[in-house]
């Protein structure tokens, strides 16, 4: 079960798990993201390479026309998924 | 060791969490660790259907181990032989590709590669200190 919200304010809420086989589903969501964004992982239960994948497109989309995007509320299981792939140095985890 | 076939397709990753869950649930592990095993798994079953030429309907899993340290199998049948621990470096973190398998050589204990009767094998071992 993957859920994705977006609401005012650039806030976009993912609760779930977030696979190979949802991907391309929040990709799709959030390609409809076009400024500085806030993805709260609150009830994201679980990311794989795919899911990281996706939220990297994500950061390097929105970087490179000028915003930001920052991860807040990230249970410490897939904090640790981002920090093995590397990526807590690339991306803003809060 | 405990094994269940799986279709070789994308959808057969909710199935295989259920087993890892049931599994964990009864050897002892703690419950979070079958995040871990979900991701190990993932990453080796995806990785197949990536780069694995070739395949029948269905995949095998095994799982083995208790409390402290899992055992997992996976086996792809006839199928060309792609060896994954034999990939190239994996390139920085925010570039395409090789994130997967970052992840499972960095989280797991060991990883071997079997080439036998147009079978791919990986064995993975995971150990949770108690």
């Amino acid at each position: 079960m993957f859920e994705i919200q977006v609401e005012t304010g650039g806030l976009v809420k993912l609760s779930g798990r977030l696979d190979a086989a949802q991907a391309d589903r929040a990709k799709k969501t959030l390609d409809t993201v076009r400024e500085s964004a806030t993805l709260d992982l609150t009830d994201l239960d679980y990311v794989s390479s795919a899911g990281l994948g996706v939220i990297v497109n994500m950061f390097k989309r929105l970087r490179d026309s000028g915003h930001g995007l920052k991860l807040t509320n990230l249970k410490p299981r897939i904090r640790s998924v981002f920090v093995y792939a590397g990526l807590d140095r690339v991306l803003s985890l809060e | 060791m405990v094994e269940r076939r799986f279709p070789r397709r994308l959808g057969s990753l909710g199935p295989m969490a259920r087993f890892v869950a049931e599994y964990v649930d009864s050897r002892g592990f703690d419950p979070e660790h079958s995040y871990t095993v979900d991701l190990l798994i993932e990453e080796l079953f995806t990785n197949m259907l990536k780069h694995g030429k070739g395949g029948g309907p269905e995949v095998s899993l095994k799982l083995g181990g208790e409390r402290e340290e899992l055992i997992l199998t996976l086996r792809d049948f006839d199928v060309e032989s792609f060896d994954p621990t034999s990939a190239p470096p994996s390139p920085p973190p925010i570039e395409e590709g090789g994130l997967g398998l970052r992840l499972v050589q960095r989280i797991s204990d060991s990883i071997r590669y079997e080439y036998v009767d147009r079978s791919s094998i990986i064995t993975l071992t995971k150990r949770f200190p108690l």
